[in-house]
């Protein structure tokens, strides 16, 4: 199958190979939540809510000198094109949850909240390649929504290799092609990188260009997620009459 | 067929399908008579005893036609260790049915619907105060499934309950009625229930005229729930009679 | 779940009781309610229902399946609940299975009607295609994304519209040579049929805090109730369905003055959702 047309250099959706799908971020839509937020990419739409820091629940997990960071990652029954119902707790869902937890981790300052709990539910509910992604993405912003002390913002994008050509953001069709996956996180400000998958194998020059779109793409998703966080404060400040 | 004299004869499904279709024409008629005999309005047989099994601290057996149930109570016992602190005591119902319950042979699994059901019924007539920190079990297990079921699993859990000597406000009783067309027609067989048009069951505390838990299915106008409920009370006080005499007869043997 | 002191105890039932509830409104009045429809893509129809805080989202999927040996002429519906743990941190995990198949069983309860099919909100003969061999199965699955009380009202209320907006494939049947040959069926994906809702059910939650009764309970009130009945009404002002929740047992009188209350609030409730469909499908009319 022609990922990539050979004529135009169009992908399969119109886009070009370094166009990323639309973003979209929207903060507070879980009203009960510490802090809560929706991320789109695309037709990928997943939902996150931060709870915390709070006491310990379970006494044996808690850590006297840090905050225990928690992350459940689920998916909708109808995200998916065809209906499945899926057990909770699944392989995948767990490798998943674990990847947000220790991204997040990485980047909240957990020294400064000893002895309490942090927990970060993502739901995805629809599913159109770059899940993951959009899961840290939509973290972020419901752990800044949640006033959580961080040292700088994490974003993440992923790029694949497909058709020899290097592409941004990967949907459903192109993901599931079997190619090479790269996802990226980075710190957006430090410009470091916390979190690298591939499946696949690449060959060493072509993967640090397909990292380096990744990273280009995390880079504008940090500014988009900065223009949001900028506009929410914007309008807590209007509230308070400031 | 007195040509063909057979001792058994399979039932096909063709041949279901088609009685299911009779019956259900049956029912819509206004007259028609019951399988077993019964007027529209009249229970069938009870029969109750306490002390079923037992390794439980509470047992009761229930049969009412052919749905026949036995009903074990564990505690008041300690609770699990990761459940939290509770000044309350806690209830916890598990019905289940075996394999051979139904005609067709089953999984013989967990009813979670029924368990949910059994919970809501019997926590309001449960003194949950009386128990604080631990944990009261209920397990009914439905020997045969023949109509009715849910209300004979909760009647006879009360007695259990009342059995094993836990505190409450009253016993509960419960009565189901189908409604076919306009007939209402008081405690179904299971195959009635097949063909029924909506139910409404009822169970009850008739010391207190309080209503524990109701669920009602299918199309109803309020004034045929009214009638409903007036006959599915009158029948839960006379049940409760004789969930009475019960007790007072098990505890005049044991003494 | 909900901590409360016991002034805010005191304060809540005290507002009740006034018919002056913590948020303004009377013992009988719902929240806003905001109705969105198509918000997902893949599904045959969806919905996403907001009231207050609460926020469900419904979608509708069929697809083809094979009828019930005992009722040929009818399709399948199931109805599937699942408590999101971003609603709250006791549905992590297995937490919310409880909820979600007491949820699911009072949906379907109220909604699907009894064993002969009698008040059903959803016409199932009409989901069959060929007669004891093909028909549509209809999943409905629930997400709720948001919780503050009253679940099962906005559930049912996102049902009725998520199957509003439900487009069920037309489909052309070539039968077999012999009677027993499974059909071939060929799905159209541009024609679609309309689903025929009126006949769906609207839930009313009456909640019950020390005397008084209330609709649309936040979790707030909820955590004060000593029993709640969910009622089911349908357009005709017949009754369709209905459960208790709650430990407390009710007077046989108060029930029924409880199910005429339904009987009035639900008829608002159902104009208003009406009114609500039709504005959502106006403006995706629109786009």
């Amino acid at each position: 199958m022609e990922y990539v047309d050979s004529l135009t250099g169009f992908r399969l959706d119109g886009r070009r190979p370094n166009d990323m799908r639309q973003i979209r971020g929207e903060i507070g839509v879980v009203a009960k939540a510490d802090g809560s937020a929706l991320f789109e990419m695309g037709n990928t739409k997943v939902i996150a809510a931060v709870y915390g820091p709070r006491e310990v629940q379970n006494r044996s997990q808690q850590v006297n000198n840090q905050a225990l960071v928690r992350c459940e990652y689920s998916m909708a029954n109808f995200s998916t094109g065809d209906r499945a119902r899926r057990p909770k707790g699944d392989r995948r869902s767990t490798e998943i949850s674990l990847v947000i937890r220790q991204t997040m981790e990485a980047c909240i300052l957990t020294h400064l909240m000893p002895r309490s709990q942090i927990d970060i539910f993502v739901q995805v509910l629809q599913a159109d390649g770059g899940t993951r992604s959009a899961c840290i993405n939509a973290a972020t912003l419901a752990l800044a929504d949640a006033g959580i002390p961080m040292c700088d913002i994490v974003t993440s994008c992923s790029a694949g290799y497909l058709s020899s050509t290097p592409l941004l953001d990967l949907n459903y069709i192109e993901d599931s092609a079997g190619g090479p996956d790269v996802t990226v996180g980075i710190l957006a400000k430090m410009d470091k990188v916390t979190l690298l998958q591939m499946d696949a194998k690449l060959p060493m020059d072509i993967f640090e260009n397909v990292m380096q779109l990744a990273i280009e793409g995390c880079k504008a998703i940090a500014q988009y997620i900065r223009g949001v966080l900028l506009e929410n404060t914007k309008q807590l400040e209007c509230r308070r009459g400031v | 067929m007195a040509t063909n004299p057979s001792t058994y004869a399979l039932s096909q499904s063709s041949d279901s399908k088609q009685r299911l279709q009779q019956r259900r024409r049956l029912f819509q008629e206004t007259e028609w008579t019951r399988s077993d005999g019964r007027s529209f309005h009249q229970c069938r047989p009870a029969f109750l005893r306490t002390g079923a099994a037992n390794a439980a601290s509470g047992s009761a057996y229930a049969e009412f036609g052919a749905t026949k149930v036995i009903v074990s109570v564990f505690g008041p016992r300690e609770s699990k260790k990761a459940m939290m602190y509770s000044g309350t005591g806690r209830l916890n119902c598990n019905v289940s049915y075996t394999t051979f319950s139904t005609p067709v042979r089953g999984q013989g699994s967990d009813h979670k619907e029924y368990s949910s059901m059994l919970h809501k019924a019997l926590e309001g007539a449960i003194i949950l105060e009386t128990f604080p920190k631990t944990t009261v079990d209920v397990f009914a297990l439905v020997l045969e499934s023949g109509g009715g079921d849910l209300p004979v699993i909760v009647t006879c859990a009360s007695l259990a309950l009342a059995d094993a000597g836990i505190m409450m406000y009253d016993l509960v009783a419960s009565v189901s009625v189908s409604c076919f067309g306009r007939n209402l027609v008081i405690d179904p067989t299971s195959e009635e229930e097949a063909c029924q048009d909506g139910t409404l069951m009822i169970t009850c505390m008739p010391a207190r005229n309080e209503v524990t838990q109701l669920m009602l299915t299918g199309e109803w106008t309020t004034a045929k729930i009214n009638e409903a409920m007036e006959l599915c009370l009158d029948a839960c006080s006379k049940l409760a009679e004789i969930m009475r005499s019960c007790l007072k007869e098990a505890a005049s043997g044991s003494s | 779940m909900v901590g409360l002191s016991e002034g805010e105890k005191r304060f809540i039932r005290g507002g009740i009781a006034q018919d002056l509830r913590t948020d303004g409104r009377q013992r009988l009045h719902y929240r806003p309610i905001s109705v969105e429809t198509g918000v997902i893509p893949q599904a045959n129809g969806s919905a996403r229902v907001r009231l207050g805080a609460t926020d469900v989202i419904v979608s509708i999927k069929a697809e083809l399946g094979k009828p019930h040996p005992l009722q040929p002429d009818k399709g399948k519906v199931a109805i599937f609940i699942d408590c999101s743990p971003t609603a709250a941190p006791m549905f992590e995990g297995r937490g919310g299975e409880e909820l979600s198949t007491e949820l699911s069983f009072a949906l379907q309860r109220c909604l699907l009607g009894g064993r002969s099919g009698a008040g059903a909100g959803i016409d199932l003969s009409s989901l069959v295609i060929v007669e004891g061999k093909v028909c549509w199965d209809l999943y409905i699955d629930g997400l709720v994304v948001s919780s503050d009380g009253n679940l099962l009202d906005a559930l049912a209320a996102a049902i009725k519209v998520a199957l509003s907006n439900t487009g069920i494939p037309k489909v052309t049947v070539n039968l077999g040579a012999s009677p027993n040959d499974q059909p071939d069926v060929d799905v159209s994906d541009e024609e679609f049929l309309q689903f025929d809702t009126s006949g769906v059910p609207v839930v009313v939650t009456l909640t019950k805090v020390s005397r008084h009764y209330i609709v649309d309970a936040t979790s707030e009130e909820e955590s004060q109730m000593s029993s709640a009945v969910s009622i089911s009404v349908n357009r005709h002002g017949h009754i369709c369905g209905l459960t208790k929740r709650g430990g407390a047992g009710l007077d046989p009188s108060v029930i029924l003055d409880m199910i005429s209350v339904a009987k009035h609030v639900g008829e608002q409730l159902m104009s208003l959702l009406d009114s609500e469909i039709a504005a959502a499908e106006a403006s995706a009319e629109d786009q």
